[in-house]
């Protein structure tokens, strides 16, 4: 049980995280409350079922090209949609909330509303004190790892690190330091998105896929933001890894829990705002983003 | 005087009723030394602005190097070699002083192919090092005094390795040791150099400044401004001992520096 509840809370909570983190990176940087960045999460896994049993494509091959598309796909809804209002935070919103449900109904229209799966990048299990753990459980755990290190590397060690966080902090300045800011956007809108299909190919094979799918990991993603202070990246991982441990505990140990465990994670983002307004990393000021 | 390297004509802006800037045209050559003073609120601010492209003009037009300027986004205007810094100083406060730095020295103009990060960040620490602040590299922004961060401005202005720099009110707020400092490495700065891994080819500079006892014996001219229309350009000699100008400016320090140079 304990491993279990382990293994699951951190493929879970890893998930959130690296969902979260395209989220947050977005906002911080451009101001941009992407409502539909699960809904890319959910193209990419529909993007894998379609590669791998519609068109026969290898399984590998299949999720590369599905997170290059799901990238050329959000950089375009970018250019197209979010570029000409980003100035006004909540047209924005309410034009992702279209976009996201734009996407649904799509997905409803040309599959229908059933579940459908994605068979395992890892086959197999490991013996973990004598519970069985999947090697695509083990895979997920060491990708959203490798991912969340890969973004930090990124941010904090390299010179378009330094100029995404100096856009987050101060666009204006960041123009006069010759810095093109709408350039770093689309970068950080690619990686934004690109981190939503890297977290929907590792995921789709291990739950299943429907048009649906993209509301639940939203409102995670959106409770472990502010749970860790809005614009904090490293704060909503965190959130992240609390809300997807308290989702699996709950599954676990409640009876019942599986129906109850969006409105036991909910809980505990209010109970903590009311105690920390803020978030649990969150800074008090607008420009102490990132 | 040398080629125009910076024209400025007809510049107008209006701000409702208004007009902070009226038809003000001039030039400033390649290797110049420019100061642009005036009592305060003459607009001498809100030129440099509109110069940097912060402001939009209303009417008229900024040329740098032939080319219009007008209304092209700021990073291409620094990414042609002009550079500016601000009477208040905005930093990156989140970033540490030498990260502040980097950024511009990762901009498209001062960026070198296949430059490792690290080699980055010793060029900034060279811009430290001239402005005198590098050992403050690792401090967060957010800590430095007034002073500190003028200097900052001035390290990040320098980053960007301009050809024309426009600086407003570099001494406003320093010691009279510190502005000495700012004013002897401005004076270095423009006749150009290798400053460790720092290259200048010696920028012609636009300077708005009130310590006119510092300031005027840097310069080769000065324009002076009185509400938003140019009153006298000319020599800092002939400018001081202009009646025009001190009957416009605050009269005392103009009057005292046209004794000391009488």
């Amino acid at each position: 049980m304990v491993i279990d509840i382990l293994v699951n809370g951190l493929v879970a909570g890893g998930i959130y995280a690296v969902l979260a983190v395209g989220f947050s990176l977005i906002f911080g940087v451009a101001r941009i409350v992407n409502m539909a960045h699960t809904a890319f999460y959910m193209l990419t896994a529909y993007f894998i079922f379609v590669g791998t049993t519609m068109l026969n494509i290898p399984l590998v091959a299949s999720l590369i090209l599905a997170i290059i598309l799901i990238t050329i796909i959000g950089l375009i809804c970018f250019k197209l949609f979010f570029d000409r209002v980003k100035q006004h935070e909540t047209t924005v919103m309410i034009i992702s909330v279209a976009l996201a449900m734009l996407f649904q109904e799509i997905l409803f229209l040309v599959f229908g509303g059933h579940y459908t799966g994605i068979p395992p990048l890892a086959k197999g299990f490991v013996d973990i004190a004598s519970i069985r753990v999947s090697y695509q459980h083990i895979f997920a755990i060491v990708t959203t790892g490798l991912i969340l290190l890969g973004l930090w590397l990124l941010l904090s060690k390299t010179g378009l690190g330094k100029a995404i966080r100096a856009v987050s902090q101060d666009r204006e300045i960041a123009n006069l330091m010759g810095i093109n800011v709408n350039q770093i956007f689309l970068i950080v809108m690619g990686i934004s998105v690109a981190l939503a299909g890297l977290a929907g190919a590792v995921i789709a094979p291990i739950y299943m896929v429907s048009p649906l799918m993209w509301i639940q990991p939203l409102t995670i993603v959106l409770a472990s933001v502010v749970l860790g202070g809005l614009g904090s990246v490293g704060g909503c991982v965190v959130g992240a890894l609390i809300l997807g441990y308290t989702e699996i505990i709950v599954t676990f140990l409640v009876p019942g829990g599986a129906s109850l465990r969006g409105a036991v994670s909910m809980s505990i983002m209010v109970v903590v705002l009311l105690v920390r307004p803020e978030g649990l990393f969150g800074v008090a000021f607008e420009e102490e983003r990132l | 005087m040398a080629a125009p390297f910076l024209e400025v004509r007809n510049l107008v802006k209006e701000f409702g009723e208004l007009r902070a800037v009226n038809k003000v045209s001039f030039e400033i050559g390649a290797d110049e030394m420019v100061g642009l003073i005036g009592p305060n609120g003459a607009g001498k601010s809100t030129l440099i602005r509109l110069i940097t492209g912060i402001l939009k003009p209303t009417s008229g037009q900024v040329l740098f190097k032939g080319e219009d300027i007008t209304g092209q986004p700021i990073h291409k205007t620094v990414n042609m070699g002009l550079a500016s810094t601000f009477q208040i100083v905005k930093p990156f406060r989140h970033l540490p002083v030498v990260a502040n730095v980097m950024v511009p020295c990762l901009c498209q103009r001062s960026r070198r192919k296949g430059e490792w990060v690290k080699t980055v960040e010793l060029r900034a620490r060279d811009s430290l090092e001239f402005c005198g602040i590098s050992d403050l590299a690792l401090e967060p922004a957010s800590v430095l005094s007034h002073g500190d961060l003028k200097r900052l401005e001035l390290a990040r202005a320098i980053a960007t390795e301009p050809d024309l720099l426009l600086l407003d009110e570099p001494f406003g707020g320093l010691n009279p040791a510190e502005t000495r400092l700012v004013a002897k490495s401005l004076k270095r700065l423009h006749k150009g150099g290798r400053f460790g891994r720092l290259h200048s080819e010696g920028p012609a500079m636009m300077i708005v400044e009130h310590k006119l006892t510092e300031l005027m014996p840097m310069l080769d001219r000065v324009i002076v401004l009185s509400f938003g229309e140019i009153l006298a350009v000319g020599t800092p000699a002939e400018v001081v001992s202009n009646k025009e100008v001190i009957k416009a400016y605050i009269g005392k320090e103009v009057k005292a520096l046209a004794t000391q140079s009488g």
